[in-house]
């Protein structure tokens, strides 16, 4: 479990390094820790999805220069709650996953603009909303979805073979 | 187990909050001095990672592309080299009509441009087949020339083409004289490629290496005076009737592509009409 975590905190950082700017659009570019984190929740449960949120928030507030412990506390929050709430989830279809991660994605944006808030932060809500966390929260959806649909394509295919 | 992952759940909590009460109290320094203690290494890893990964993905772009220009200035090149071969054939065709056109012109003799469409080149006969025949008025023995000599003479007429035995063959004699000197003699074909003169001594006493020798037209076979060779050597046979001399052909019978067939009769000297060097 630690080596996975670590792979996945380590992955998902890498992967937000390098992977996340390429595939920016319009200024927009995917939450790619909050992907793997929600992704991977899903599979190990609870335990697994706070502890690969907060280090991958951690890193991700680190890496930001902001508050540090938002992010690490909005996805620990968010790993733990999909990570329970998953094995009641079914989340093999599409048209689950693609809205799944948009809401996802806008909640973890509540949480963390009201967290902010709490520790005097003075950013317009609205703006905020419809500028940043909408539209990752719609490409997080997307991209999500064609993640679990080649994850999905790999197992079926490593199943055809054994 | 339920209390496990709650437990789990609350420190991760509370140290977040920890660390954003101590930021917003003023030791935002400390707790960022602390966190980064432990970030920076992991951050440092993950921007070499990122920086090997992107240097393989632009080592790897570049390949490709280098890969695929190379494939297309190869076909490019390929073309072009293609293209230029057609070009200088194309020129190479073109000079050489223009050199027999301009020779048609200026010799005060009826002839017919022909083209050379085959070779005999065996050691027996030396013959070129021209794309002239019967129907172009093509006789036989007529004589066939280039803008650099006599190439030779007609021994078969068929419907479209003739042939035309050239003077290397070693059945080919030519009345010739030196252009130099006007001493007189035959012109015989050799089985090995070359052209032997054959004169009387008293007669060609003069002769020297790099002399050039034209037809005679005695005979009339052949108009007077269109370059047959150059001496290239002399064999001296000390006191008999007839010497030889060994010519070098004024024309190049292998490379020869287009000639004239002479159809009409000239009494006038040609010699004037051909390059003065042979």
């Amino acid at each position: 479990m630690r080596t996975l975590l670590v792979l996945t905190v380590l992955g998902g950082g890498v992967a937000h390094a390098t992977v996340a700017p390429a595939l920016g659009i319009a200024g927009v570019t995917p939450d790619l820790p909050l992907i793997v984190v929600v992704l991977l929740a899903l599979r190990r449960g609870p335990e697994f999805g706070c502890a690969a949120g907060f280090a991958a928030g951690l890193l991700q507030d680190a890496a930001g220069g902001g508050l540090i412990g938002v992010q690490a506390l909005t996805k620990a929050v968010l790993g733990f709650v999909i990570g329970a709430a998953g094995s009641r989830l079914s989340v093999t279809q599409p048209l689950v996953q693609v809205p799944g991660l948009v809401i996802l994605t806008v909640a973890e944006g509540l949480a963390r603009f009201a967290l902010l808030k709490m520790f005097n932060f003075s950013a317009p809500f609205s703006e905020l909303m419809f500028y940043v966390v909408l539209p990752q929260a719609l490409y997080n959806g997307f991209l999500g979805a064609l993640l679990v649909v080649a994850l999905a394509w790999i197992e079926s295919l490593r199943a055809r073979t054994s | 187990m339920k209390t496990r992952k709650f437990a789990l759940l609350s420190l991760a909590v509370a140290v977040c909050l920890l660390l954003l009460t101590l930021q917003t109290r003023g030791y935002g320094a400390r707790a960022a001095d602390a966190l980064a203690a432990v970030t920076t290494p992991i951050q440092t890893g993950i921007a070499r990672a990122h920086r090997v990964a992107f240097s393989a993905w632009e080592t790897y772009l570049d390949w490709k592309n280098v890969r695929a220009e190379n494939g297309r200035l190869r076909e490019e090149n390929q073309q072009l080299r293609v293209e230029g071969l057609l070009v200088r054939e194309t020129d190479d065709e073109n000079r050489r009509l223009r050199r027999l056109l301009a020779l048609q012109e200026r010799l005060p003799l009826t002839t017919v441009s022909g083209e050379i469409i085959a070779r005999d080149w065996g050691g027996w006969m030396r013959a070129l087949t021209v794309n002239r025949g019967r129907g172009d008025n093509i006789s036989r023995h007529t004589a066939v020339i280039s803008p650099d000599g006599l190439v030779g003479r007609v021994v078969e007429v068929r419907p479209g083409a003739s042939i035309v035995q050239v003077l290397t063959d070693p059945a080919s004699t030519v009345g010739a004289h030196v252009l130099r000197t006007r001493a007189p003699g035959i012109v015989e074909g050799e089985p090995s490629g070359v052209l032997r003169f054959k004169y009387m001594s008293r007669d060609g006493a003069q002769i020297q290496v790099g002399d050039v020798l034209v037809s005679s037209g005695q005979g009339g076979m052949f108009p007077r005076g269109i370059p047959v060779g150059r001496v290239r050597s002399i064999d001296d046979r000390g006191t008999a009737l007839f010497h030889y001399a060994i010519l070098e052909p004024a024309v190049n019978f292998s490379r020869v592509d287009d000639v004239l067939l002479v159809t009409g009769e000239s009494r006038q000297d040609l010699a004037g009409f051909f390059p003065s060097d042979g």
